[in-house]
């Protein structure tokens, strides 16, 4: 019946039809890696873990152990692909300024904030290694917007989950890993505190 | 370098691995955040990570999965390779928390080994991770 919709009824499926025209649409241009796989960034992370797996810093070991040299920490694939800190302090300052780039995935998040759900949480991550990534190669991540939930309750507030969906593949194309990763977006004044 | 077990068709379903108590302080969430060159606030300030509704910085899930490799890689050895991680974040981890990992081996098929992996923290379970790993590369010693 129409005069059983409140108005917030009527604003929250409008929300929805917005966010699930996302689903599917690639999430912003490829993100190129701004150096290759390299043995000093593996063994800052190595370090940062307390990790003494040989493989990671030791061609000897390595090859020891299988492989032709050093090679990548699984989890370590998105870190190549990440901006850097000056791209990062830029971006940031450019969004205080009320400028936001023009990509799908950007658009995504700022129909969410003004729709008052400001806050991120990392939720879920799955990543599959078709094999092992050595010291060289250079990492592309395409990555498309493969789903957004429909309002949740959750213990951090209301909010909606988006999935990631990132493959990253090598400099002839290769398919290294396919990830989705899943995050909340949500609002923290509407948690209910026990 | 230490003796590490690397004969994992000798670890059938049920095996427990042996537990990693990974103390977390604040330069450990920072170092592993930036390690990963993420520079989210939430990682590094606490103020800022209030203001996003956390009562302190949170390792950050990059840092989680590099820490349920290390747990993986640490018992299984270096021969070994990790074709699939799936893991799932409940409690938030902060500064001062110890993160207590625990394993049991739920699936054998073949060469590959699947890990069911635990992390605790004092408020609960920070992490819940089905780790697929492929036996020896290189054989067993």
């Amino acid at each position: 019946m129409l005069n059983s919709l409140s108005s917030e009824g009527i604003t929250v499926r409008n929300l929805q039809d917005q966010l699930d025209r996302f689903a599917g649409v690639a999430a912003e241009p490829r993100r190129v890696a701004r150096y290759p796989v390299n043995e000093a960034m593996i063994r800052n992370w190595v370090e940062a873990h307390d990790d003494d797996n040989p493989i990671y810093v030791d061609d000897a070991a390595a090859r020891a152990a299988g492989r032709p040299g050093v090679v990548c920490p699984p989890a370590m694939i998105s870190t190549w692909v990440m901006a850097g800190y000056r791209r990062y302090r830029e971006i940031h300052r450019l969004r205080a300024e009320g400028h936001t780039e023009d990509f799908p995935y950007s658009r995504l998040l700022s129909l969410l904030d003004e729709a008052g759900f400001t806050s991120v949480v990392a939720t879920d991550l799955t990543q599959e290694y078709v094999r092992d990534i050595h010291v060289g190669e250079h990492i592309t991540a395409h990555i498309t917007i493969e789903a957004i939930s429909p309002m949740k309750r959750t213990a951090l507030g209301n909010g909606h989950f988006i999935t990631l969906l990132k493959k990253y593949v090598n400099q002839d194309g290769e398919l290294l890993v396919e990830e989705r990763f899943r995050l909340l977006r949500f609002a923290p004044e509407s948690r209910k505190d026990p | 370098m230490n003796q590490r077990l690397t004969n994992l068709s000798a670890c059938p379903v049920g095996t427990a691995l042996p537990e990693l108590s990974l103390a977390l302080d604040r330069t450990s969430i920072v170092a592993t955040a930036l390690a990963s060159q993420d520079f989210e606030d939430v990682h590094h300030d606490p103020a800022k990570a209030e203001s996003r509704g956390a009562s302190d910085i949170f390792l950050s899930i990059n840092a989680t999965n590099g820490f349920v490799d290390r747990y993986i890689t640490d018992w299984a050895g270096p021969s070994a390779r990790i074709t699939k991680v799936s893991l799932r974040l409940g409690a938030p981890s902060f500064p001062g928390d110890t993160l207590r990992m625990t394993g049991e081996v739920t699936e054998v098929a073949g060469a590959a080994v699947t890990v069911r992996v635990l992390g605790h923290n004092e408020r609960g379970v920070h992490v819940t991770a089905d780790v697929t790993v492929l036996a020896g590369l290189a054989g067993t010693e």
